[in-house]
């Protein structure tokens, strides 16, 4: 066994890590220090064969060195590593970057989402109903009767299988009240079809949202606050709304609702034509023949249904200015979304 | 229909609020004011009156009447005259009435010694303002008396009318009648129309005929007054294609009460603005006089339904303030009378809305409901949909929504290649582009396509929505189609294997379609570059390449390929489940394999081989290159394998890898047209 001089040792060390002068001369100086057989682990080893008053204290002192021998290694290390990174590695980061190829969904399917989680959240059930409704479900039941100048409210494309295109989602509340007894919540939003001629506001397609709430004493009140919070959370702003006297046949009393202006907060502006308020939908409490046409006892239940337009919604959200870029298929359009 | 601020006003001695006010007030509690507008020294208000109020605001006293109980203050009723002259209406003109549900009431009154002149400045101006020609003293007359009492009304040169008789009835087959602005209409039996002893004289509730027209001439003016059945009167006008302010108002409904008022009116301005004298006495064919009604209004429902409590007195105070009488207000629920001329209300919710809307929704506070906590119901069919839609989004694609309808040359490339019968025709489309309804997305994307490809070549597009199709009865179901620009089966096919991995459906294989003579679906697809989807047994979609024919139809530069994918069935499929299958502890050993195959042979074929050869220890088998080239024999592809072996239990020992791969090799080679590249 050699004489130990940890002294030397550690003088020795720290002049050749200081000298090494790339990474695998390093590599090879922390071998003959630190490796299996290096010369400070074959000290560590031999303590065991020490007596014990020695033992401690080479022990505390080659122990310390280790330590002090293994910082010194990795700050060499870093420097080598920053030094490298400094001259070799550079990378232009204000050339673009990799274009991932992702898709889209549509400004609808978004805006439909939002809408549905946003109701969901209250409790409301999302349904569905067809397209091509009958005559039934889509006037009758919802009392509007044949020969009545209130269809005409409605212009309806009429197939030659005697079913008629939906102008509405409300018959979708008529088909689920025969079906389930109130207390009830659903929303239902889907495909509807006007027989009028196309411009940047109007489609002969479209999507409408529709909402209905019954129980014992669901009120007008009631719809005020569940509206407004939808409206809310819709815009993500304070938003208030008003109504206004409407008439629609499955609804009575009938509203009109309009919302606070969104571009300038309710003071009046050219969007809402000075008025401070946006028309938003139509809404009502439900027409008590409703609810006889659709099996329920009106005595026993009451409340509102809401009917309001998904394309406009979405217009709105991102100030789309033509509803026909919706249902145009153009990618340069839906790639934005 | 637009009305005069002045003409408002004169029914009041109190100043009505400005214009701007009055139609703000208007728009929160009756109707909607589309404009206000300052012409000359009056204001002109464009309201929106809702249908259902038609009967008794088309016209200016019924919005003055609305006026009445918003600012409350009380309305003069215009003069009128019931007669005084030296003669009897009776003496010059009899009427009878041949169909009285037909027609509920009709009065007449004659006005003698008439001065038919051009009308005053001033009723010039106001028939103007409220969009209506002037023609004479008397015609303006009857249509003053529409716009203010909101009661259609005629005029007719006694002189004229053949046996001084007049008839309502129903036309006969092939009658005709020639109208005041000289249109000729062909009448038959559905039409009702006002007739003398010869010929019709007018068609009833519509429009006047030129027989009995006013002229310099006339001296004797008979008045008619009359309420018709709003279903004939539809009729009728729809069957003619002629709508007028009077059948506009009479198809509304119009309180048969009226009439009285309405013809006194009319005499009353032509004594005064053409010095008639109105004869004594009034025509009134009126059997079945109709009564106000009566409505319970129960307080405390109106309290439930509006959610606010609104004191008894107020109540009252509203219901009085719109002519309602009030029989009984001693308890809770009060008697209502309510005037013949509200015909909209006749259920207690009726009343509620007036309450509502006089006291101001916007005085309703918002009130969250209190109810049981159920929570909503989950709808997979929308859970699976908007699944999908994420999974084809993630992987590239957009979604776009084309129109449910498809236009007949579309339909004609998709029948040429289809049954007749399936496809479902509108009754009333909007152009030859929307005529029927859309049988299949596909056709629509094809379009979306050909108007893409202008600017990017990228074309990668789904669409998940509605398809109609004849069978029985009309068939709607939800389908989700997708297209791809360019010659990429492959890729497709690995979108399709990818969306039904993610939605938990396993056990899908694709099946060469062997087309049979019945079955031409398959036609819209290149015959040789197509499959069917298949999950165990059931044929859930297609997936191919576009004929080239149809392609060349669409004008599109580059191959399309398409799947085509039933969503009903699919959702059915569908399955939230997945189950973690444990990660082996052990190394896997990966071994490459070429096999030089027949370029007809189909890879599922080597595959089965491999497998069954190689039996449980091989975790999968990976196809990673078709190389079909000069280098390579006439005729031949070559197929490149890797293949992983990996055992739960053990580490694989090299040697027992070889031994597996070297049973593959041979089991391969027993094909003599294959041979394993070493």
């Amino acid at each position: 066994m050699p004489k130990i001089n940890l002294k030397l040792l550690k003088k020795q060390a720290q002049r050749e890590i200081n000298r090494a002068g790339d990474l695998k001369f390093l590599n090879e100086i922390f071998k003959k220090y630190l490796g299996k057989r290096g010369e400070l682990t074959l000290v560590l080893r031999s303590l065991e064969r020490m007596p014990k008053a020695k033992r401690a204290k080479v022990g505390k002192e080659a122990n310390e060195l280790k330590t002090f021998l293994r910082e010194k290694f990795e700050q060499k290390k870093f420097s080598f590593a920053k030094a490298t990174e400094d001259k070799e590695e550079w990378i232009d980061v204000t050339r673009p970057g990799k274009k991932l190829v992702v898709g889209h969904l549509h400004p609808l399917t978004q805006v439909k989402r939002k809408v549905e989680e946003i109701f969901q959240a209250m409790g409301f059930s999302v349904v569905e109903g067809p397209e091509a409704e009958n005559e039934w479900y889509n006037f009758d039941a919802l009392n509007i009767p044949k020969d009545h100048p209130a269809r005409d409210m409605w212009d309806t494309f009429y197939l030659k299988d005697g079913l008629l295109l939906r102008t509405h989602t409300t018959p979708v509340d008529a088909r689920y009240m025969e079906k389930n007894n109130p207390p009830l919540r659903i929303i239902t939003i889907g495909r509807c079809f006007r027989h009028e001629a196309t411009d940047a506001s109007h489609e002969s397609n479209f999507y409408q949202i529709d909402g209905l709430m019954a129980g014992k004493d669901i009120s007008v009140a009631n719809f005020k606050a569940i509206i407004q919070e939808f409206f809310q959370r819709f815009f993500e702003k304070p938003v208030e709304i008003r109504m206004r006297p409407s008439y629609f046949p499955f609804t009575e009393p009938s509203f009109e609702v309009d919302m606070t202006c969104l571009v300038c907060g309710g003071k009046g502006c050219s969007a809402c034509q000075q008025t401070g308020w946006m028309e938003m939908m139509g809404a009502g409490m439900m027409h008590p023949n409703v609810f006889k046409n659709s099996g329920l006892n009106p005595k026993n239940w009451q409340g509102f249904a809401f009917g309001m337009g998904l394309d406009r919604l979405t217009m709105m959200k991102y100030k789309i200015n033509d509803i026909r870029l919706l249902y145009s298929g153009d990618l340069r359009f839906l790639k934005q979304f | 229909m637009v009305f005069s601020y002045n003409w408002l006003q004169s029914f009041f001695r109190k100043r009505l609020p400005a214009p701007e006010k009055l139609a703000e007030l208007l728009e929160l509690c009756a109707f909607e004011v589309e404009e206000v507008k300052r012409v000359g020294g009056d204001w002109l208000l464009d309201i929106d009156v809702l249908p259902n109020r038609a009967p008794d605001c088309f016209s200016h006293l019924g919005i003055a009447r609305e006026c009445a109980a918003l600012t409350n203050s009380p309305i003069r009723k215009p003069s009128v005259s019931n007669g005084a002259g030296k003669f009897q209406t009776r003496d010059f003109v009899s009427v009878e009435v041949r169909d009285k549900d037909a027609c509920p009431r009709y009065t007449a009154k004659v006005v003698t010694d008439v001065k038919v002149a051009p009308s005053p400045k001033w009723l010039k101006a106001r028939l103007k303002s409220c969009g209506l020609r002037s023609i004479n003293n008397v015609v303006d007359i009857a249509n003053y008396v529409m716009l203010e009492t909101g009661q259609p009304l005629h005029a007719f040169d006694s002189g004229k009318l053949a046996g001084n008789k007049i008839i309502v009835r129903f036309a006969k087959h092939n009658e005709k009648i020639v109208t005041l602005d000289e249109e000729k209409y062909d009448l038959d039996e559905d039409i009702l129309v006002i007739a003398d002893a010869r010929s019709p004289v007018a068609i009833a509730g519509i429009k006047g005929g030129k027989l009995p027209e006013i002229d310099k001439k006339t001296k004797v003016v008979v008045l008619e007054s009359a309420s018709f059945n709003p279903r004939i009167i539809r009729k009728g006008s729809r069957k003619i294609n002629l709508k007028t302010d009077a059948s506009w108002r009479f198809e509304h409904g119009i309180d048969p009460n009226l009439t009285e008022f309405a013809i006194n009116r009319a005499a009353f301005l032509i004594q005064k603005l053409a010095k008639g004298k109105v004869a004594k006495g009034l025509i009134d064919a009126y059997p079945n006089k109709v009564l106000p009604k009566r409505i319970k209004l129960d307080l405390d429902y109106t309290e439930r339904l509006l959610g606010i409590k609104i004191p008894k007195r107020e109540v009252i105070e509203i219901l009085k303030s719109l002519e309602f009488k009030i029989l009984n207000s001693k308890f809770n629920i009060l008697t209502i009378e309510v005037p013949t001329f509200r015909l909209d209300l006749t259920i207690p919710e009726d009343l509620i809305e007036e309450v509502g809307r006089i006291y101001g929704y916007q005085n309703i506070r918002a009130v969250f409901p209190t109810v049981s906590l159920i929570p909503p119901k989950k709808n997979f069919s929308v859970f699976w949909e908007e699944l999908t839609k994420n999974i084809l989004k993630e992987a590239g694609f957009t979604e776009v929504y084309n129109y449910s309808y498809v236009s007949e040359e579309q339909i004609a490339i998709y029948q040429s290649n289809q049954h007749k019968s399936a496809v479902i025709e509108l009754e009333n489309p909007m152009s030859t582009e929307q005529r029927y309804l859309r049988p299949s997305l596909i056709l629509n994307l094809l379009n979306n396509i050909q108007r893409n490809q202008r600017y990017t070549d990228e074309i990668k597009i789904f669409e998940l929505g509605k398809i109609f199709r004849k069978t029985k009865n009309v068939e709607e179901a939800k389908q989700l189609t997708a297209a791809i620009l360019g010659d990429e089966f492959y890729q497709l096919k690995g979108m399709v294997d990818l969306l039904l991995q993610k939605l938990g459906i396993s056990n899908v294989w694709y099946d060469s379609y062997q087309s049979t003579p019945e079955d031409s679906k398959i036609s819209m697809w290149h015959p040789k570059k197509c499959a069917e989807i298949k999950v165990d047994h059931e044929e859930i979609g297609f997936l191919g390449e576009i004929s080239p024919k149809i392609i060349d139809h669409f004008k599109i530069d580059n191959r399309v390929v398409v799947f085509d994918i039933d969503f009903e069935k699919l959702q059915k499929l569908c399955s939230e489940e997945t189950i973690y299958q444990p990660i082996s502890k052990y190394p896997a050993a990966v071994r490459d394999l070429a096999v030089l195959v027949p370029r007809g042979t189909k890879v599922e074929e080597v595959l089965n081989k491999i497998e069954v050869a190689g039996g449980k220890l091989i975790r999968d088998v990976d196809l990673f290159d078709v190389y079909e080239g000069e280098e390579l024999p006439e005729g031949k592809k070559n197929l490149a394998f890797h293949i992983i072996y990996q055992a739960e239990n053990r580490t694989l020992a090299s040697q027992e890898v070889d031994e597996i791969q070297n049973k593959i090799v041979k089991t391969l080679e027993q094909n003599p047209e294959w041979e394993v590249r070493k």
